[in-house]
């Protein structure tokens, strides 16, 4: 708790000042509304300053500390996530860095900011800090007073052009407990703001090629930014090209937090970790300043140099639209990939290095090639992470049951009673428990565990092994010390996925943010419909397409439409606020039309009205009763059956309850939704908020890659006053078909489907049956004697 | 056509069945799938439904055990590079899918058994000749003489039957053996049985050399004979006197069947009856092979010799050169033979001889071993599934018979492989507590069920188990010898008419003792392990739990082999006859009550106890069902007890000429309605639930009797009140 106040203190502080300190030059004309500063974190749903701003969706990409400093030092932040915290004995994190040539060849330094918690035992703690496997720094943890800033230079040629490999690595130990409970109180924050490299010189900071633009890099929040400027942004001409640019500029940076602001005025400067893309004819950017208005060079995409700031712009020219669009296409069409290529990597270096492969059939893979390296550990709980990916028809779920084949070992010390557990994305899939004494060498010992908790896209999958050991029961002191290996974990395990059922189905959000599904696998442009579309419903358009293409893996032609009734028969994409979105659009994706209502007295701070559930009451009651008497025996059996089988009796029960139009909760930010179109030939997707602010703010909190993959079921919300996501599951769906017709395919189509609905399988086991038992009588009647 | 749209339709819902069982759904999907079959299947069960309903608690039973298979072969196996959990491991799985493969195989011959055949009385006309063949080597000369005098007594008309002797046990081989007491005995026996034979008007035949065992005597038998039709009784299997009118008539009917085979009924408990105490209540064992197993092979047309009680045609044992010898299950291996040749065989449902069985232990055990091996040589020699002339049914039905007899490896393997997780912490079955609930449990609850739905008249739940695991500890080591050794094993005749005057441990207990107190330490390693190894104590439980079961076995087999003694080794055939009853010169009125093989109670009209003493010797006189006249049987009274009215006389036969023995048979064997009925009444279904709470019940009792045995046996205290108790 106290680490977390204090953590918290600390994050709340920094954004406050940089607050302070950006403010006065913020004149980014995509937030006219926002409040003052300090009033901010006094949000109605916040009871605490100080623990609102880390939560809070990190605000304008310009908060940052300016880049040059006063000693000539360029700054580039490197951790592309808002925290970056190890905990337990063991931790590691893994990602890769893109660096221009010119900041290949310039001196650098790294400077990285921790704290730990205080019964971290320094003598036995260290943190190590590798680039290009070349160590930087190594030192014992140790940050008594609060916050320590470690500083290093980093050898000439240990940087590289191109993608660089950055990795942190702990190896925390106990001042005083022995436990396996006692790992959970070690921790490591590492603070993004504070973790840079420092470039001397001018050049790093410039961008020349297209390629750099991979080098955008981060704030000190892990954020990504790209401001594009169109003066022309009321022209519907505009609109294509503009969301063409952000996709194709996310797909090209691929960073795993990317905003895009679409505004008519330039900004004032570009901080680190955003980029200015001016979009417009000659004439239109003439408007902007008349560098950018500069036709000396030929019609396309270029960089060029904003005198006023010095940094790197990148601008789209050409004599008028029709070549300021071929310009964009010129620069989105190469990053196309054809659909009917399928991707055999899902591309995550730059915040989880390897990239992570996409499994589309039954698979067997090394653990060293997921970028799991062999590990002699001497502690107690091991934790050791890889990532996976499943594509977007993966159908598996109910049954479907992957496989570690583990190449481990434990010493004579580990007692019986320690457990290897397996987790999927958090959600414990598999425990195995170790039964001998004396140690043992498991050589492809097959520990299956569930894929019900897998999803399309990255799957992250853990294997912790939590030891017990005589020692550790004694604990003398400085037994943490010990460097005796207790356990070691091979990288020559192997993760073995069996063939599995593939078939798309809809309403499937989960689709839409593993891998853009079914929008990925269209060959026609996506209409968008944008009704009145302002700068705020645009960027958020522009945001969310824009990680959509991240997802796909592909940029996606996007067709921007006005209203409903042209996208009738087709697929669709719905962005804007709530009086926006036509009701039609709305029953279409079960969204009830109080939900206008509800979010409108939103802004008159209206009590939400209780949720009235009957299932939810009756299960209340159920839950008060159970216990008592013989039928409380009967519930704990219940009980028992859920533990054991995940059987209750709600799961037999097939509801229709989640097909009721939903009403969010007043609290929600942002509603996406999805369902089928009214002809039944596409998908309507719809993302909506209350207000063009909310919806900006909701959609750039969504697609964060914390959050991006919680987009699940047929409904998702986001609430912002808790920062957190929450999902109305899918009731009734429609099957897509997404493979070619095969027997092997339909048979675990089947059996998932079958599995996901437990009574039709006996069902129809109980009637097969019977019709065998009859075709039996009436064979046996007919064959051999009869008297 | 239609025949073949029927298959056709058969085979599109089994396929079916068979794609929706291989499905790879999740737990709670098996768990709901399971439990609600199982619940139909009692449903089914309880409201007794036959006919169609029979066979779809089938299919529902046979597709639970095929999602088991399924899942056990897909998810189960310890992984190869684990070798000392996956050799043991995949060895338990061959021994369940053998077991598997045997429910399927049993499925076949038995799902819809053809029911009772009308009896098919002969036309006196026109019958064909028969020749009765006896064979014997060993067997007393008294028990030959019932049988030769019942086969004798046999409605037929006497121009066309003709008896035969076939002794091997006084051939010139024997009689010109090297041991002088042996060619003593045998002498002896050539000349007392050609005496008695002469007497009942029997043909004695004997041969030179001992070749060939049985087959080679039922040859020469043949060489010797001519009838249309050859008959052939064990030395103590006696025919009832319809035993040929009912039989001979099928022959009339179909040219080219060459076998009428009928029950064989005992008199006598099979040791484990016996010791159980289970002859009076529950059905034999054989009684679900000649209930329900031959009739369903009798659908196949697939019914087979069993050595005796049969009538077959010697044109067609012409055909294979007589009766064939490589094996020594002659019987079954002749009939192979001529089905294999295109003729049909009968089976008749209807006990038509009565005769013993062994009695004690050990001889039981070598008369298993026999069967055992000899269908392990056909197995080997005439392998059923690829002989070209039989139908597939028929091959089917064969692989059943002959592949039953492999059931020691399974039963061992079941015995042992708790032990290896218990003993050794091998892990050789890999599913979760959960898993096995959902799988295995319902799939052992649901097997039980189809066998019970299968056999249940015949077959009292768990009994099966129990005679397997009796046999399979004897059983093992000759199964493999045989299987080492093919032509090895000869013909040992079995013994059947010992008796056991006092209690006793069977000469064979020893190793049953051993392995209860084995399994018991396991049960004691079990406990153990719960408390000390709480983190498995899910699997523990499980295993466990299966060691008990075990455990329960091994502990009801001590009571078999704990040989109780019996003042009466055969049973009491209630009969209900008048007759006059000799006490001094006079002859006084009244009933004969009951016989046995060895003697008869007669209750004779008023008060006699003081005329009648214990000793003393007399006759009885009836009228025989043969010919109608009279006859007196010389007895020995045993016992007197004095009843309202009349004299209840216990009598030993002294039979002193061979007349007496047709005497006696008359009086026992004359009637084949009187053990159909006693069959009748001992058949009934206790059900699953309650048949498995006796047999618990049976188990502790019969441990707890073992163990006091084992301690007479041991101090050798109390000697004299143990002989006769428990």
């Amino acid at each position: 708790m106290k680490r977390l106040l204090g953590a918290c203190l600390f994050l709340g502080l920094s954004t406050l000042s940089s607050y302070a300190q950006v403010a006065p030059f913020d004149m980014s004309p995509e937030r006219p509304a926002e409040p003052a500063p300090a009033e901010k974190p006094a949000a109605p749903f916040s009871p605490l300053p100080g623990q609102q701003a880390p939560a809070a969706p990190a605000p304008a990409p310009k908060l940052a500390p300016a880049p040059i400093r006063a000693d000539g030092q360029w700054r580039r932040y490197i951790v592309p996530q808002d925290s970056l915290s190890f905990s337990g004995e063991n931790g590691d994190k893994t990602w890769a860095v893109f660096i221009t040539a010119d900041q290949a060849a310039a001196p650098a330094t790294l400077t990285l900011a921790y704290q730990s918690s205080l019964v971290v035992a320094p003598e036995w703690s260290t943190m190590t800090v590798s680039i290009n496997n070349a160590r930087i720094i190594s030192e014992p943890v140790q940050s008594p007073e609060g916050r320590k800033t470690l500083t290093a230079k980093i050898p000439a040629g240990v940087l590289k052009e191109g993608l660089n490999t950055f990795r942190i690595n702990t190896s925390l130990r106990h001042r005083t407990d022995c436990t396996v409970q006692s790992t959970y109180e070690l921790w490591t924050e590492v603070d993004p703001s504070k973790t840079y490299l420092s470039f001397t010189g001018d050049n790093p900071r410039r961008l020349k090629k297209l390629d750099d633009i991979r080098a955008i890099g981060v704030d000190g929040t892990g954020r990504t930014a790209f401001n594009i400027v169109v003066p022309a942004i009321d022209r519907t001409q505009a609109t294509a090209p503009m969301l063409h640019t952000a996709q194709g500029l996310a797909i090209l940076a691929n960073m795993p937090n990317q905003t895009v602001t679409v505004s008519s005025t330039l900004p004032a400067e570009q901080s680190p970790g955003s980029l200015t893309v001016l979009l417009g004819t000659d004439e239109e950017l003439q408007s902007l300043a008349p560098w950018a208005g500069d036709s000396r060079t030929a019609p396309g995409v270029a960089f060029v140099d904003d005198p006023a700031t010095g940094s790197s712009i990148l601008r789209f020219r050409g004599a008028d639209w029709q070549s300021v669009t071929n310009a964009v296409a010129g620069f989105v069409d190469p990053l196309k990939r054809d659909l009917s290529v399928p991707r055999t990597f899902i591309s995550t270096q730059t915040w989880r290095s390897p990239d992570v492969p996409l499994f589309i059939s039954s698979s067997r893979v090394k653990l060293s090639e997921l970028g799991v390296d062999t590990k002699n550990f001497t502690g107690r709980r091991l934790r050791t992470e890889f990532a996976i990916g499943v594509p977007s028809d993966f159908y598996a779920n109910e049954y479907g049951k992957a496989t570690i084949l583990l190449d481990a070992a434990y010493s004579e010390d580990v007692l019986p009673g320690s457990q290897i557990n397996i987790y999927v994305n958090d959600n414990i899939a598999a425990t195995l428990p170790i039964t001998t004494s004396g140690g043992e060498i498991l050589r492809h010992f097959p520990i299956s565990f569930t894929m019900r908790h897998f999803r399309p896209g990255v799957n992250l999958i853990t294997i912790e092994a939590a030891l017990t050991t005589k020692t550790d029961s004694i604990c003398a002191p400085g037994s943490n010390a010990s460097s005796t290996t207790r356990f070691a974990l091979f990288d020559s395990s192997e993760f073995v996925i069996p063939s599995f059922a593939r078939i798309g189905t809809l309403p499937n959000l989960a689709g839409l943010s593993g891998t853009s599904f079914p929008y990925n696998r269209s060959g026609k442009p996506l209409p968008v419909v944008m009704n009145n579309a302002g700068e705020k419903s645009l960027s958020a358009a522009a945001t969310l397409l824009a990680r959509m293409a991240v997802a796909a893996g592909r940029p996606m032609e996007v067709d921007p439409r006005a209203t409903a009734n042209s996208a009738m028969n087709s697929n669709a994409l719905f962005i804007g606020a709530i009086p926006q979105i036509e009701s039609s659009v709305l029953t279409q994706t079960g969204i009830s039309e109080n939900t206008r209502t509800i979010w409108s007295a939103v802004k008159g701070n209206v009590e939400p009205a209780p949720e009235e559930n009957t299932q939810s009451d009756f299960n209340e009651w159920r839950e008060r009763l159970s216990g008592r008497g013989w039928r409380g025996q009967i519930s704990s059996f219940d009980d028992w059956l859920n533990r054991t089988f995940n059987i209750s009796l709600a799961s037999l029960m097939t509801s229709d309850e989640s097909d009721a139009p939903y009403t969010p909760e007043p609290a929600a930010t942002l509603l996406v939704a999805q369902r089928p179109n009214p002809n039944g030939d596409g998908v309507w997707t719809v993302a909506t908020s209350a207000t063009d602010d909310n919806l900006i703010e909701g959609v750039r909190a969504l697609t964060r890659q914390d959050h991006w993959p919680e987009l699940q079921g047929h409904i998702s919300i986001y609430k912002a006053g808790t920062d957190e996501m929450q999902m109305v599951p899918v009731g009734n769906y429609t099957f897509v078909q997404s493979q070619p017709l095969s027997f092997s395919n339909m048979r675990l189509v089947i059996a998932n489907w079958l599995s996901g609905n437990i009574l039709w399988f006996s069902l129809i086991l109980v009637v097969l049956a019977s019709l065998l038992g009859i075709a039996t009588s009436r064979m046996l009647a007919n064959l051999g004697r009869r008297i | 056509m239609r025949k073949f749209l029927i298959i056709l339709m058969w085979l599109v819902t089994s396929i079916s069945v068979l794609l929706l069982v291989t499905l790879p759904v999740n737990l709670q999907t098996q768990l709901i799938a399971g439990a609600s079959v199982l619940f139909l299947m009692m449903v089914l069960k309880t409201l007794n439904a036959g006919g169609i309903w029979r066979l779809i608690a089938l299919a529902f039973g046979t597709a639970i055990v095929m999602r088991y298979v399924y899942w056990r072969t897909t998810s189960t196996l310890p992984p190869v590079n684990q070798l000392e959990n996956f050799v043991p491991g995949f060895l338990l799985y061959l021994a369940e899918i053998y077991s598997v493969m045997m429910l399927a195989l049993s499925l076949f011959v038995v799902s819809m058994p053809l029911p009772h055949r009308t009896t098919r009385p002969a036309t006196k006309g026109e019958l064909p000749s028969v020749d009765v063949f006896i064979p014997t080597y060993n067997e007393d000369i008294e028990l030959l003489a019932n049988t030769m005098a019942a086969a004798k007594a046999m409605d037929y008309p006497a121009d066309k039957l003709t008896v035969w002797i076939l002794d091997d046990g006084g051939t010139l081989q024997k009689r010109n053996a090297d041991k002088i007491v042996e060619s003593h005995i045998a002498e002896k026996r050539f000349k007392d049985l050609s005496e008695l034979c002469e007497a009942l008007g029997v043909h004695y035949l004997t041969r030179e050399k001992n070749v060939h065992a049985k087959a080679g005597n039922l040859n020469n038998g043949l060489e010797h004979s001519t009838g249309e039709l050859i008959a052939v009784f064990d030395a103590d299997h006696a025919p009832t006197r319809d035993f040929l009118l009912e039989t001979v008539g099928y022959f009339d009917e179909d040219e080219k069947l060459f076998l009428v085979q009928t029950p064989h009924f005992f008199l006598n408990p099979d040791p484990l009856e016996r010791n159980l105490r289970t002859f009076e209540e529950m059905p034999s064992e054989n009684e679900m092979f000649y209930g329900i197993i031959q009739r369903g092979l009798d659908k196949w047309n697939a019914a087979f010799f069993c050595g005796s009680a049969a009538v077959l045609r010697r044109e067609a044992l012409n055909v294979t050169g007589g009766f064939s010898g490589i094996s020594i299950t002659e019987d079954c291996e002749t009939a192979i033979a001529l089905h294999s040749k295109g003729w049909n065989s009968v089976y008749l449902d209807k006990p038509l001889i009565a005769g013993l069985q062994p009695a004690t232990f050990a001889s039981f055990i070598g008369q298993r071993s026999r069967w055992a091996q000899g269908m392990m040589q056909i197995l080997r020699f005439r392998f059923p599934l690829f002989n070209g002339g039989l139908t597939i049914p028929q091959r089917l039905c064969y692989l059943s018979s002959t592949l039953f007899w492999l059931f020691p490896f399974p039963r061992a393997i079941f015995l042992v492989a708790p032990l290896f997780y218990l003993f050794f912490g091998l892990e050789i079955f890999t599913a979760s507590g959960g898993e096995f609930l959902a799988y295995t449990l319902i799939y052992m609850v649901v097997n039980l069920m189809m066998q019970n739905y299968l056999y249940g008249a015949f077959r009292w739940p768990w009994i099966s188990e129990l005679y397997e695991y009796v046999q399979t500890v004897h059983l093992l080591p000759a199964v493999v010898s045989v299987a080492l050794n093919p032509r090895k094993p000869t013909f040992k005749v079995t013994a059947k008419d010992e008796r056991i005057d006092r209690s006793r441990l069977s000469e064979l207990s020893t190793p049953f003792f051993v392995i209860f107190l084995v399994l018991l330490v396991g049960v004691g390693v079990t406990i153990y392990r719960i408390y000390t190894e709480p983190y498995k104590a899910d699997v523990t439980l499980v295993v466990g739990a299966w060691n008990l079961l075990n455990l329960v076995f091994a502990g009801c087999a001590l009571g078999v082999v704990s040989e109780r003694g019996d003042k009466r080794p055969s049973r009491r055939v209630k009969v209900s006859r008048r007759c006059e009853f000799r006490v001094g010169e006079r002859w006084l009125q009244g009933t004969i009550d009951d016989v046995s093989v060895n003697g008869l109670r007669v209750q004779v009209l008023g008060d006699v106890a003081e005329a009648v003493s214990v000793g003393m010797l007399t006759d009885v006189r009836f009228k025989t069902f043969a010919t109608g006249d009279l006859g007196d049987l010389p007895l020995q009274v045993r016992n007197v007890r004095k009843q309202a009215g009349e004299t209840s006389v216990g009598c030993m036969f002294m039979p002193d000429q061979p007349s007496d023995h047709s005497l006696i048979a008359d009086l026992i064997f004359a009637n084949s309605a009187q053990w159909t009925k006693f069959q009748l009444d001992r058949r009934g279904n206790p059900g699953l639930f309650k048949g498995t709470i006796w047999f618990f019940g049976v188990a502790i009792f019969q441990t707890y009797r073992g163990f006091s045995y084992l301690f007479r046996h041991l101090t050798g205290r109390g000697k004299r009140e143990w002989e006769g108790t428990l």
